[in-house]
């Protein structure tokens, strides 16, 4: 599992063209306009060649830097690690990459995504793998190359294509309609992480050949949060988060198609906070 | 009065200021919480306390997490909750 993708250097426009807000909106999903603002308007990047993970980090690669270190991470150290409930986002005692859940659960299998990985986790792995996180603008070109398109493999959404609510729940029109979802989920499996083993899509490779890249885990960017444009009227609470947050991109498996999308974008607490469906994945100067 | 400046993707009917009293940070999070209870679930844990993972703004300056219990409000200030995970 430990393959890294090639992506040349290249200019490109990172973000989304005004078309796809449009979309968003005639889409009739949850969200105003404004909260996609953050998206545009595109900017011009120049990145030179560098190597990303094929895959999110495994467990069993974490477990690997964990025995090797004795490295604790953030959610260990602080006794709780943050789940969706039945009610809410809640801080689950004993819950880690260990045991998502908490105490007695177990990750859903080696070969899956780790969670539970808070920035400094994800930054303290990389560097004993001798790698780096990628910065926002590496995330996005190798999710999408240089020409725009809105997932990975394109533009016409397959829910059969990446892990995402939609692969286990069906279409799910509005946040009722998810809300209902997990309430099930909880009830019928204990709200666990529905991550799979990395790869398990073989139709989801970015055009360097990279997957899960859509849906599977949110993904942890070393760039941090910032507006493509400051006069941009985009919501006050992610305003806020402009320089203290970091990026986390590529949606998972809790999230509808429109968060899985190659531009949207995310932003995550780096100090000390994660949650059972954040992971990451390395990159390296070429 | 403190304004508290919520997130649009927890608003609901769109509104996403509201005011409270002045008072120590953590009480004016339960005032919102008791005037506006859909806020509640995510305000406050289930024994009533904030939970610890939001990050809170007061005046533009965040607020560490182990100084929140003390820290005092005042007439005029902003508070602005903002979720760990923002955007989508």
């Amino acid at each position: 599992m430990d393959e890294m993708a090639r992506v040349p250097g290249a200019t490109f426009l990172q973000g989304s063209p005004s078309w796809v807000l449009d979309w968003l909106v005639s889409e009739g999903q949850s969200f105003p306009r404004e909260w996609f603002v953050d998206e545009t308007p595109q900017i011009q990047v120049r990145l030179a060649a560098f190597l990303i993970d094929r895959y999110p980090v495994t467990v069993a690669q974490f477990r690997d830097f964990v025995a090797a270190t004795g490295y604790l991470t953030d959610a260990e150290r602080s006794g709780f690690g943050v789940v969706y409930g039945p009610r809410f986002w809640e801080e689950r005692r004993d819950a880690s990459w260990r045991c998502p859940t908490g105490a007695g659960s177990s990750p859903g299998g080696e070969d899956h995504p780790v969670v539970h990985i808070s920035w400094q986790d994800a930054d303290a792995y990389a560097r004993w793998a001798g790698k780096r996180l990628p910065t926002e603008a590496e995330w996005e070109l190798a999710a999408r190359g240089v020409d725009y398109r809105i997932w990975p493999w394109g533009n016409d959404w397959n829910a059969k294509f990446a892990n995402t609510a939609e692969l286990h729940a069906g279409p799910l029109a509005d946040r009722d309609s998810w809300w209902r979802w997990w309430q099930a989920e909880c009830s019928a499996r204990g709200g666990q992480p529905l991550t799979m083993p990395v790869g398990s899509f073989g139709d989801n490779a970015s055009p360097y050949g990279c997957y899960d890249m859509a849906g599977s885990v949110y993904e942890w960017v070393s760039t941090p949060s910032f507006l493509y444009d400051d006069a941009s009227e985009c919501d006050p609470a992610m305003r806020m988060t402009v320089g203290h947050y970091r990026g986390l991109r590529g949606g998972s498996w809790m999230n509808f198609r429109y968060q899985v999308r190659c531009s949207e974008r995310m932003y995550g607490d780096p100090a000390g906070w994660s949650n059972f469906a954040v992971g990451f994945r390395c990159a390296r100067d070429s | 009065m403190v304004v508290v400046v919520v997130s649009r993707a927890w608003a609901q009917h769109g509104r996403t200021t509201f005011e409270t009293d002045a008072g120590r940070l953590p009480d004016v999070l339960r005032q919102l919480a008791d005037a506006e209870p859909e806020y509640r679930r995510r305000l406050l844990n289930s024994d009533g306390e904030p939970y610890g993972y939001l990050s809170i703004f007061v005046d533009a300056e965040s607020v560490p997490r182990n100084s929140r219990a003390e820290i005092e409000v005042a007439d005029g200030s902003t508070v602005t909750i903002v979720p760990p995970l923002v955007g989508g």
